[in-house]
């Protein structure tokens, strides 16, 4: 191998194609080679080899990439395999779940911060992006523009680069969302106890699931003893544990493009003939949305409310670029893969990584399925 | 007075918009007002929207940092390389999964929109043991090849609808004229799918550009350093004063070619979000 990184690279890519379509030449012919020895048409014979020919990239793929890789974590997360030690991996039956479904800090403090994002976030995510779906659906001149918009965030979301720039502006001291803060609070009384009470708010609810995550609730004491914040507090977005959550729901909320344009082909999908038949009976536009548009967005509701579930689950790149240097709060923001990451990589304990990855795994398959069954259950399908 | 209301209304409206659209933006605007600043006024007490004197310091240092420069066109040369084993693959396993009969079609199918709820994280740490005993730790290979072998099951399945809906006469008039699948598939199918194969091409691009996790994973030394994984290492808690500037120049930098691939491509994005993301 040539010791050009570009070079190298450049080679194993034509070797991979070669690979490839010899993977589809042996695939193709060896079930053509059936089809005839059972009698096939040659016109069969012919349309099975292409078949398996052009299909076989992704046959090929799912096997090395996805099916072996699967049996084999599935295998490890019994033992206790390092991939820095050449002893062969110690089986260790369900040791590995049992530590991390009991006994594991760290994997618990991901669930509950989890859990915060799904309570607390998603709520806030959703309604920003029904709010700005209903203005949209209003159908004016410059609505493409307001919604290309309100879309650019999902796509530079989670760059590092536009992260970085998050960072600067929740700079606790001279950030400029801070900033901006401080310079309302000392102009309009009403916003400075507006801010405070939002901040008390905030803290009580972050104490209370920073309690849960350590069995401990002496912050959550000490906020409620220090009592309404003082006159010139501003939230502390990345450097105390009480807000690195709420720095996450920002960027999230930030990101509601995606959201927003589920709830717009909802809103698009409903009959006009309802509002219409409201309209005349004499209904005004705030009943017309709670009787007859949010009934029927309730399929769009919780197909995001899913969605965000298992996107708050995989969180990394904000974690990563916010915290990764700030040890004695990272705790307080983890996610399921940024735990599985920091676990197998620090020590290469391939072993419970493997169990961690089998224990994300499941939790996303029974989310999807009850999602499946609860769908037809409280959700609105009349009229479609 | 009752015909004024829908010019309030209109108004009001308005600068709900605005003033929603002027908060969305807001991070790509203090993106580059920053860029443009000195290290003094990024950590200044004060309120600075634009600086006084814009400077272009930033800048000119960042086009004299080779590490900037290389890891700007690793990431260039990763995305294309991977962008053409992906795109071409996930074409053909679509022609096979919607213009040709063939035993087993369905089966296989079916195995492939079950991997989609597969994540890609459960399967980080057999994978890096794997790339690992092949000895590809610290190259390129593997934020690259995996994609030759049709990765993204999703971007199949949108493709797969489209080649669904062509006219089978297309390609039964071009069998009895002789030609093969190999070129029904490259004339006559891939021509006519270009809009959905662009919309593919443009997630691709900014999934790849974005992507932070494996590129960190693998890549190991600087000289092979992608832009996210590059950018990050600007921002460290060990430095007393944050170059700032420096920073944001390199961000205006990455995200550029982000907003310029979203403005040419905006109409495919905002339409297929909504019929791929409601399939689930």
């Amino acid at each position: 191998m040539p010791t050009n990184p570009y070079l190298n690279v450049l080679l194993m890519a034509l070797f991979t194609v070669i690979f490839i379509i010899g993977c589809s030449y042996g695939l193709g012919s060896v079930a053509r080679w059936i089809v005839r020895k059972r009698g096939g048409s040659p016109k069969h014979q012919e349309n099975t080899f292409a078949g398996y020919f052009f299909s076989a990239p992704w046959i090929t793929g799912f096997l090395i990439f996805v099916l072996v890789p699967l049996a084999f974590s599935l295998y490890w997360s019994f033992t206790d395999y390092r991939v820095t030690s050449s002893a062969p991996p110690n089986w260790k039956g369900f040791e590995n779940y049992q530590t991390i479904l009991f006994n594991d800090a760290g994997f618990r403090a991901s669930i509950i911060n989890t859990l915060y994002l799904t309570v607390i976030g998603l709520p806030l995510q959703m309604g920003v992006a029904l709010f700005l779906a209903v203005l949209l659906n209003q159908k004016m001149k410059g609505e493409k523009i307001f919604r290309m918009a309100f879309y650019l965030p999902v796509i530079l979301g989670f760059n590092t680069a536009v992260l970085l720039c998050w960072r600067l502006m929740l700079n606790t001291g001279t950030g400029i969302i801070n900033q901006i803060i401080r310079s309302l609070s000392t102009a309009f009384s009403p916003f400075n106890y507006l801010n405070r009470t939002l901040i008390y708010v905030q803290e009580i609810i972050t104490g209370f699931f920073l309690g849960l995550n350590t069995g401990k609730y002496n912050l959550l004491m000490n906020i409620l003893e220090a009592g309404f914040p003082a006159d010139n507090r501003v939230p502390l977005w990345v450097q105390s544990p009480l807000w690195t959550k709420m720095s996450v729901i920002m960027l999230m909320v930030w990101g509601c493009g995606a959201m927003m344009l589920i709830f717009l082909a909802g809103l698009n999908n409903i009959p006009k003939e309802l509002h219409e038949a409201a309209e005349v009976d004499g209904a005004t536009g705030w009943q017309k949305f709670w009787k007859i548009s949010f009934p029927l967005l309730t399929p769009y509701i919780f197909y995001n409310l899913v969605v965000g579930l298992i996107a708050s689950l995989q969180i990394f790149e904000p974690i990563f670029v916010l915290y990764r240097d700030n040890q004695p709060i990272i705790s307080s923001t983890i996610s399921m893969v940024y735990y599985l990451w920091q676990k197998t990589f620090s020590h290469f304990e391939i072993g419970y990584g493997s169990a961690i990855s089998w224990v994300i795994l499941v939790i996303i398959l029974i989310v999807t399925v009850i999602q499946f069954r609860l769908q037809d259950r409280w959700v609105t399908y009349d009229i479609y | 007075m009752k015909q004024y209301f829908p010019l309030i209304r209109g108004a009001f409206l308005y600068t709900l918009l605005t003033g929603a659209t002027v908060l969305m933006s807001f991070p790509l605007f203090w993106m580059i007002s920053s860029s443009l600043k000195t290290i003094q006024e990024t950590n200044s007490p004060g309120i600075v929207w634009i600086p006084a004197q814009p400077t272009l310091e930033a800048y000119i240092n960042i086009f004299n940092n080779s590490d900037f420069l290389r890891s700007y066109f690793n990431s260039v040369f990763y995305v294309t390389l991977a962008m053409a084993g992906t795109l071409i693959s996930i074409a053909a396993v679509a022609y096979a999964f919607s213009r040709i009969e063939w035993p087993g079609r369905n089966v296989v199918f079916f195995l492939m929109l079950s991997t989609m709820m597969i994540p890609a994280q459960a399967l980080i740490v057999p994978q890096y043991v794997f790339f690992n005993k092949l000895g590809w730790i610290g190259t390129f290979n593997p934020i690259i090849i995996p994609g030759y072998f049709a990765g993204g099951a999703a971007m199949i399945f949108l493709l797969r609808q489209s080649m669904a809906q062509i006219p089978k006469e297309l390609d039964e008039s071009a069998f009895v004229d002789g030609a093969t699948h190999l070129q029904v598939w490259w004339e006559i199918v891939l021509p006519l799918v270009k809009a959905p194969l662009a919309t593919i091409a443009t997630f691709l691009f900014v999934g790849l550009w974005n992507n932070l996790l494996t590129p960190l994973m693998y890549l190991q030394t600087i000289d092979l350093y992608t832009l996210p994984v590059y950018v990050s290492t600007l921002y460290n808690i060990n430095q007393t004063v944050q170059p700032w500037p420096t920073i944001m120049t390199a961000a205006v930098l990455t995200t550029a070619p982000l907003i310029v691939v979203f403005f040419i491509a905006q109409r495919y994005i905002l339409e297929s979000v909504v019929v791929s993301g409601l399939k689930g």
